[in-house]
């Protein structure tokens, strides 16, 4: 306990370093309100609804598109894996699209599908599909040749070897390619969310900043980095307990 | 050939058996490997010709083309490209060398370390984007806050790994260039550092790309040239072909980005026997 | 002989095609019958093609010339008549030591009683009674390859494939595992096909030893090995050296055969 106390000490110390800065006016209080007060900013808009409410979309929509983009780009790099006509067939368009930076893909998105979820969904999943295609493809291959000769030997048809054999071994870099696709989906809901949107924490951020009320902006900001935090532990957690045959 | 996708190519340790490859086979394969692009082009073009969308919704592959092509020609694609590279290149420089610099830092003093541990682990799997009001609050508008958001968010990858480098060094390594009366200095630099070098060229390769997600993401919210911004003003004004040249542009920059960073880890290590990619954003 | 062989190779040769680089020709008409029951061990240099030829009896690998058959009909594919053990254990290593051993149990006709009975069973008899719910990457590797054979075992193979199996074991536990085996072998009396570089392991374990050519492997000679198997003394009896020092000279030879080859 006083371990994990005198670790995240520099944080607290930062906190309230930003508290005095602001308090002795060392920074104008436009520019960097003070803590206290970006807590009981906080309090309000807990109270109001609205941080709940724009939450509710932000992570409705991150949830679905990440959804989305993990059950086809693990489909779909298992079965690259598997068939080779598929993987010569597919591995341009991935080797193509993989590198390109994700966020060009925000006008478009609103081009086809307009200002509300159904844009933001389909960004996220586009942008987080490769990702998880590649880990699923670079896991799926790399099971070992003896595990599957193994498997056949007792009895495994080749389809049951993809659940058996292929899958569980994939799973390491399917999961890391996750946790990957999980932090680039935050980027690329927030950055949708403060270019083009009417609801969602982006919104409201990119709405409070515009509206010079930034007591509540530094609230929603430091929520929305506060969730992308937990969000990445409790994956974290998950992974591990997936992987607990791994020591 | 191209690994930068960590798509890698099959190889013996595949789980199937490979059937033989005579020439033919392998003529085969050529053409399924290109297939799917010519697939994807031609579908574009006679899915946005049969009308079956509005030419809004998605403009033919030609005058996306064209528009490029007119783009190049006026010099306003080079102008684009060019501050946007800037912007993104820059910040990736500040965040390699700062990150680098920082990693070295935390595993040399324990102080440091002790105040850093906790921000990298806790500012890593934030998105920093979210500040990005802040960052626009506090430095304004122009290349300067651009820059500083793309430091700030490439910086994360380049630290951890630099740091995870120089702790995965090889212990016998560095008790034998101590026994044969390496300073600390010449540990650090001539040790250390080569030996830690794969890690953190990966973190880097983590970091160019968001460097250019971010870069991009910034020019859409605060306008500037660059091709970011371009795309923003073009969907503004509903020019569709102006938003997919824009895709077209700025995919096409992004590969070649990457594509050059991964041939220049191979060219840098070659003495590390398994170059590992990194699976990037 | 041929009325009672179980396994019978017959005039098979194989080529090995590495993704980059020129076809090597792995096998080359190699014939072998082999009785039910019997203990035979597959001996000879590295990159002779024993393991190659182990492959395609379990049905791992085509045969692209010759044919192997197994209780009169041909092998075209992996089956659980001939269960495998790997060098490197082959372990499922997200399943614990019990789930391995019910893994090829899942797919017989076995109420599942029966199979965790069965599992238990054959887990007690390679002597890792305790160790039912610890992952592959918590134990030994002598552990791990107890764990391989109880798990072969358990879903009874009339043939026994094993591919080195004791060749990444320490010393120590190389006899003792070997000691094991051959108390395994005499119980459950299965046909066993051996693949080694160790003359020592091969003359003490087999029946019959089958020494190999270097590449292209080829059957250079068969000798008969078939000792008192329960003598423990039996290292240092007179005619179990001077077995080991003929067969050895066999060997030695396809070695230095094999290292002028890689040479030139």
């Amino acid at each position: 306990m006083r371990r994990t106390g005198l670790r995240y000490l520099p944080l607290l110390l930062l906190a309230i370093a930003w508290e005095l800065l602001a308090r002795l006016e060392l920074i104008s209080s436009s520019a960097l309100p003070p803590l206290s007060h970006v807590v009981v900013a906080w309090v309000d808009l807990m109270r109001s609804g609205e941080l709940v409410s724009n939450g509710y979309a932000s992570i409705y929509r991150a949830m679905t598109g990440l959804g989305l983009s993990v059950l086809v780009g693990s489909l779909l790099g298992i079965f690259m894996a598997w068939w080779r006509p598929l993987n010569a067939f597919l591995s341009p368009l991935v080797e193509i699209f993989y590198p390109m930076p994700k966020s060009a893909l925000i006008p478009v998105t609103v081009i086809w599908l307009g200002f509300g979820d159904g844009s933001k969904i389909l960004l996220i999943f586009l942008g987080c599909m490769l990702p998880v295609t590649i880990g699923a493809f670079n896991g799926a291959r790399s099971s070992e040749q003896a595990l599957v000769w193994s498997a056949r030997s007792m009895g495994a048809s080749r389809l049951r070897m993809l659940w058996d054999v292929v899958l569980p071994s994939a799973l390491p870099e399917l999961l890391n390619g996750i946790r990957t696709a999980l932090a680039l989906s935050f980027i690329l809901l927030v950055s949708s969310e403060l270019i083009v949107a009417r609801s969602g924490f982006g919104y409201l951020i990119g709405f409070l900043g515009a509206d010079g009320a930034y007591e509540p902006m530094f609230a929603v900001v430091l929520t929305v980095a506060f969730l992308g935090f937990a969000a990445d532990r409790a994956f974290q957690a998950f992974m591990n307990w997936m992987l607990r045959w791994r020591t | 050939m191209a690994h930068v996708t960590g798509v890698r190519d099959r190889t013996s340790r595949g789980w199937r058996n490979a059937p033989a490859s005579p020439f033919v086979a392998r003529i085969g394969w050529g053409l399924a490997r290109s297939a799917s692009i010519v697939l994807l082009l031609a579908g574009w073009e006679i899915l946005a010709r049969s009308g079956t969308f509005t030419p809004f919704v998605l403009p033919a592959l030609t005058s996306v083309l064209e528009r490029i092509l007119a783009d190049a020609m006026s010099g306003d694609l080079f102008l684009g490209a060019s501050a946007t590279l800037y912007r993104a290149l820059t910040g990736f420089l500040i965040a390699a060398v700062g990150g680098i610099s920082l990693g070295m830092a935390m595993t040399r003093s324990i102080g440091i370390r002790w105040f850093f541990d906790p921000i990298i682990s806790v500012g890593f799997p934030m998105p920093k984007i979210a500040f990005l009001p802040v960052v626009i609050l506090w430095l304004g508008l122009y290349d300067v806050s651009k820059i500083s958001m793309v430091a700030f968010e490439a910086i994360f990858p380049v630290v951890t790994a630099t740091i995870v480098g120089i702790k995965g060094v090889d212990r016998e390594i560095i008790w034998s260039a101590r026994n044969m009366g390496a300073s600390n200095r010449e540990l650090l630099c001539q040790i250390m550092l080569p030996a830690a070098f794969p890690q953190i060229m990966t973190g880097l390769q983590v970091a160019l790309p968001i460097s250019l997600i971010v870069a991009i993401v910034t020019e859409m919210l605060m306008g500037g040239n660059g091709l970011g911004g371009g795309m923003m003003s073009a969907s503004r004004f509903a020019d569709s072909p102006g938003v997919f040249a824009g895709i077209v542009e700025i995919a096409a920059i992004g590969y070649c980005l990457i594509k050059g960073m991964s041939m220049l880890r191979r060219r840098m290590l070659l003495w590390h026997q398994e170059a590992l990619e990194p699976s990037t954003v | 002989m041929s009325a009672s062989a179980q396994i019978v190779v017959k005039d098979v040769s194989h080529d090995y095609r590495p993704p980059v680089g020129r076809v090597v020709r792995a096998l080359e008409d190699v014939s072998l019958s082999i009785r039910e029951r019997e203990f035979i061990a597959l001996l000879g240099p590295s990159g002779c093609g024993k393991s190659t030829l182990l492959y395609l009896i379990g049905g791992f690998l085509r045969i692209e010339n010759g044919r192997i058959c197994v209780d009169g009909r041909a092998v075209t594919a992996p089956g659980p008549d001939r269960g495998v053990v790997f060098q490197h254990f082959a372990l499922f290593p997200w399943k614990t030591v019990k789930g391995n051993v019910l893994y090829g149990l899942e797919r017989g006709k076995l109420p599942r009683a029966e199979r965790e009975t069965r599992a238990q069973a054959f887990i007690d008899l390679v002597g890792l009674t305790g160790f039912e719910d610890s992952y592959p990457s918590q134990l030994s590797g002598g552990m791990k390859q107890r764990t391989a054979i109880a798990r072969t075992l358990a879903f009874d193979p009339q043939i026994l494939l094993m591919d080195e199996p004791f060749g990444a074991l320490d010393a120590q536990t190389r006899s003792l595992m070997q000691t094991e085996l051959l108390d395994i072998w005499q119980k459950t009396r299965k046909t066993v096909i051996f693949v080694t570089h160790d003359v020592q392991e091969a003359v003490y374990l087999a029946e019959r030893v089958a020494v190999m050519t270097a590449r292209p492997g080829r059957i250079k000679t068969i000798v008969d090995t078939a000792f008192d198997k329960n003598d423990p003394q039996i290292y240092r009896a007179r005619t179990f050296v001077d077995k080991v020092d003929e067969i050895w000279g066999l060997v030695r030879e396809e070695a230095i055969k094999a290292q002028g080859t890689h040479a030139r």
